[in-house]
């Protein structure tokens, strides 16, 4: 088990070197850079502006760039934001938290309403509430996040219940320890429940079609006709090999903590990972995006692991040498 | 003798009490530790101490340096912590004293000596000296420091010369008397030691000085507020500065306000959201939002204002460019009276009324409406009249064949591409109102927005483009913007880095823009500015469309609301709420 973990852990460096390269490539070669929107102040010269683009090394050919990029982050040295002007490990660092704190909430409200709601419905089928709970899924798939981040919005504006966006109040420094995690809680309503909501709807569906293709096997009908009580059928038995699936999806899940819900934090205003590296991408900021592919990248491999080896853990028909 | 005594005793208290009047009437506010303070005389009332303001700031600061700092967000908590030598009016526009309480200008214009107020401290505590005036100069000159402030103070590739003449004055000197000196020379004061030492590893270093990740209390400046907290995508509070250098009429030390918070919203949505819902207390509307808010006023407790004109405004610029544009368009382009007969075929009232709700004035010259100091309204104006544009045409040797098509002398089809940057929706409605008109004409008229690097691309590097609709914002001096209307310049868009004026207009310009920047008397540089706006609205290589008016939206339990230049609604230091509970 070691020794695969080691060879997945090797295999990642090519495919970041690749992720990477690629990415400066078309970064670079589309039209435009960091400085086109300073070209157009009328007050700002030709000249000023040639400066700042030598200053940020721009007018260096690309391959130049891209290896002094990769020597630097080889010394763990992401560079620095050309609009900030700080450091790209403190400028993601800066979100970090924020983006997990919303991730892993919406995971955490998708998980836990997908798995009994799908068990729900696969042991009902074709029953009433199944077909609600299908309908109310397919509007849930189908609905874009910001459209539901939006209308929430509304809501809030309108009744007052939630504040609208944002992640902290004003007076959040002088809060106890526990008013702070309310006022972060109230905040994060709107967006953990779009996308918690969001995500819940596809998995539900999931478990629910495992779940009834597991019901079907041979072994449940042996274990009802041999007397069990349908309880530890369904849960001792079905649901665990049911979820199977479910796990993989679970460790990709994973790997997407990191990642930027971008449209969404946008509307709703969430300081995180995903409005910054939209940011960044739209203004060309170099080092910023290639900083959060290497991260994305990262963690995607690490998810993708980690689903693996939950899956040699929970089905013993899986072994890896 | 009892009498006479009488009378001296009255006359002595008489004078005594006329003195006593005059002296009060008379006497200007001092400050305990600042002998001269800066009254501020545009705010009508008294105000209150106390208070938090918050606004909304559409996207994240990106530094706290303001040598460096070079967008608007930055700029709204640099301008509150930091000050330069003189500051802008924004009511009449005038340059005022600052930090420097008053200056002088030798006979030949080409030396400029200010004089430090006396008693002014960083907020650390350390006094204000001319060091750190010099330290700032320098600091905007070294090579490496990402600063766009060196332009400004750069004459004909010369950059002025300062040196310090003793502890309270600086002197700058430069080879022409330049007019526009006062406009330039106020960039914000830094201090030196608390900089001195990034600027000694380097441009580059001290770029990276003073941005958003550093601890707030290293954040050390002159200006009202000081830097409390930094909440990254969130917010930036700041507290007043209990040692400001300005004071009302009474003598009561400025600002008034206890928090200054400016939260950061994702879209101007999401702003307009917060005033509605009472959390921010300012909000700049855009035209099209007037009358809907006017109706929420009672409910939501504010007033929106009709304030004046922005000083920017959107255009039509055709390339007459050999380099981006062959004949037979580079001749159409070239042909003025094209031009004019283009220009009175906009229909410019559409214009105002679907993309302004009719909250703009009609644009004839370069120079705004709303620029009270210098737009000139006697300039040629092109009213829209299709038959007038079909005259100008046919005298132009544009013929319409019978199949409706325009065609110039040569046969050829008269069709061009107007393009402008994708995702504005303000230019894509724009541009599709203009490919109606002209197509009336019997152009061949084809729209086609593009990514604004394409673009800028394009404006700045190839030239390869036909028609584009764009804008640019305008600063209250026209010679501002000589990067524009020079026809050496880069941004002179029709035909950028010309070696020697293609063209008598263009020379003209040239002269006259040479002679604004030596003009240091403000009346003169008028004249000039109203023989360049003549020029160019007969010329007419910029189609200028409308002047948006601005909408400021307040809530009323402010006070010190006076309506200023392209709607500024106040002095963020004299700003005061009526009642304070919070």
């Amino acid at each position: 088990m070691l020794r695969y973990l080691a060879r997945r852990l090797i295999q990642m460096i090519p495919l970041i070197f690749g992720v990477t390269l690629l990415s400066f490539i078309v970064i670079q070669l589309s039209p435009g850079d960091f400085l086109a929107e300073i070209r157009l102040n009328p007050v700002v010269s030709g000249e000023t502006v040639d400066a700042m683009r030598r200053n940020f090394g721009l007018d260096q050919p690309l391959f130049i760039q891209y290896a002094k990029w990769l020597w630097r982050l080889l010394h763990l040295d992401f560079g620095f934001s050309f609009a900030y002007h700080v450091p790209v490990t403190w400028l993601i660092g800066s979100r970090l938290v924020n983006t997990l704190i919303l991730n892993i909430a919406a995971l955490v409200i998708a998980w836990l309403l997908a798995i009994p709601i799908g068990i729900h419905a696969a042991t009902r089928q074709y029953s009433v509430s199944d077909n609600a709970l299908s309908l109310t899924a397919y509007l849930g798939i189908s609905t874009p996040s910001f459209f539901s981040g939006l209308l929430l919005l509304f809501v809030a504006f309108k009744t007052g219940w939630l504040p609208i966006g944002g992640m902290t109040s004003l007076d959040y420094d002088i809060l106890p320890w526990y008013g702070k995690i309310l006022d972060v809680g109230r905040h994060l309503v709107i967006p953990a429940s779009v996308l918690g909501f969001g995500a819940a709807a596809g998995l539900m569906r999931q478990m629910r079609g495992n779940l009834l293709e597991v019901l079907r096997q041979d072994y449940v009908r042996t274990a009802r006709s041999k007397g069990l009580a349908e309880r530890p059928v369904i849960y001792k038995h079905a649901v665990r090999n049911a979820i199977n699936p479910l796990i993989t999806l679970f460790g990709f899940e994973i790997g997407g903590l990191l990642g930027g819900a971008a449209i969404l934090e946008n509307v709703v205003g969430w300081p995180g990972l995903g409005r910054l590296i939209l940011e960044a991408v739209v203004q060309k900021d170099l080092y910023v995006v290639m900083g959060s592919l290497v991260i994305g990248s990262f963690t995607l491999v690490l998810g993708n692991l980690i689903a693996d080896i939950l899956l040699a853990l929970s089905d013993p028909r899986i072994r890896y040498d | 003798m009892v009498r006479r005594a009488t009378i001296y005793l009255m006359a002595g208290t008489l004078a005594l009490a006329m003195a006593f009047i005059a002296g009060s009437l008379g006497a200007a506010p001092r400050l305990p530790d600042i002998p001269n303070p800066k009254v501020a005389a545009e705010a009508p009332e008294i105000g209150k101490y106390g208070g938090t303001y918050v606004i909304s700031s559409i996207s994240d600061f990106r530094t706290f340096n303001p040598v460096v700092s070079q967008d608007t967000a930055s700029g709204l908590v640099t301008g509150a912590i930091f000050d330069g030598l003189v500051e802008q009016n924004y009511v009449t526009g005038e340059i005022e004293p600052a930090l420097a309480e008053s200056w002088t200008v030798s006979r030949d214009g080409k030396s400029w000596t200010f004089t430090l107020r006396q008693g002014i401290r960083w907020s650390d505590g350390k006094p204000l000296t001319i060091e750190d005036v010099l330290f700032t100069f320098q600091a905007t000159f070294t090579p490496g420091v990402d600063t766009s402030n060196r332009d400004g103070l750069t004459f004909e590739g010369k950059p002025v010369r300062w040196r310090k003449l003793d502890e309270r004055r600086i002197q700058f000197t430069t080879e022409k008397p330049i007019g526009l000196f006062l406009r330039f020379v106020g960039i914000e004061i830094v201090p030196k030691h608390k900089l001195q030492d990034a600027l000694a590893k380097g441009g580059a270093e001290f770029s990276k000085t003073w941005g958003v990740n550093t601890p707030p209390r290293d954040i050390v400046g002159t200006g009202p507020y000081v830097l409390q907290s930094y909440v990254p995508g969130q917010r930036a509070t700041l507290l007043r500065n209990t040692t400001y250098w300005k004071a009302d009429r009474k003598g009561n030390r400025l600002p008034y306000l206890t928090r200054y918070i400016i939260l950061i919203v994702p879209n101007v949505e999401a702003a307009r959201l917060k005033f509605l819902s009472k959390e921010t207390d300012a909000y700049s509307a855009r035209p099209r939002e007037f009358a809907e808010l006017k109706q929420l006023e009672k409910q939501g407790n504010f007033t929106i204002y009709d304030g004046p004109e922005s000083f920017g405004s959107e255009f039509l610029v055709l390339n007459q460019n050999p380099a981006g544009v062959s004949p037979p368009k580079l001749t159409w382009f070239q042909d003025v009276r094209f031009r004019r007969a283009l220009n009175h075929a906009i229909d410019r009232n559409t214009i105002v009324q679907q993309i302004y709700a009719g909250r703009a004035t009609l644009a004839w010259s370069a120079v705004s409406v709303g620029n009270k100091l210098f737009h000139n309204p006697r300039v040629q104006q092109y009213p829209y009249d299709l038959t007038r544009a079909q005259q100008l045409l046919a005298e132009a040797g544009y013929q319409k064949g019978t199949d409706g098509v325009l065609r110039d002398g040569q046969g050829n089809v008269i069709e061009f591409t107007i393009s402008t940057n994708a995702g504005n929706p303000d230019r894509e409605a724009i541009g599709n109102i203009l490919r109606q008109d002209f197509t009336k004409l019997g152009m061949r008229v084809t729209f086609a927005p593009e990514s604004f690097p394409t673009l800028v691309g394009k404006l700045t590097g190839t030239y390869k483009w036909e028609a584009i609709v764009i804008g640019l914002t305008g600063g209250i001096e026209p010679a501002t913007g000589r990067n524009v209307w020079l026809s050496s310049g880069d941004l002179h868009m029709w035909r950028p880095n010309q070696k020697e004026p293609a063209t008598d207009w263009e020379a003209e310009i040239d002269r006259l823009f040479e002679q604004t920047s030596a003009e240091v008397d403000q009346s003169k540089r008028k004249v000039l500015y109203n023989r360049f706006q003549e020029i160019v609205a007969t010329q007419a290589p910029f189609m200028h469309f409308a002047y948006p008016k601005s909408q400021p939206a307040l809530r009323n339990t402010l006070g010190n609301i006076k309506i200023g230049l392209q709607g500024a609604t106040g002095e963020l230091e004299t700003r005061y709420y009526k009642t304070v509970f919070k």
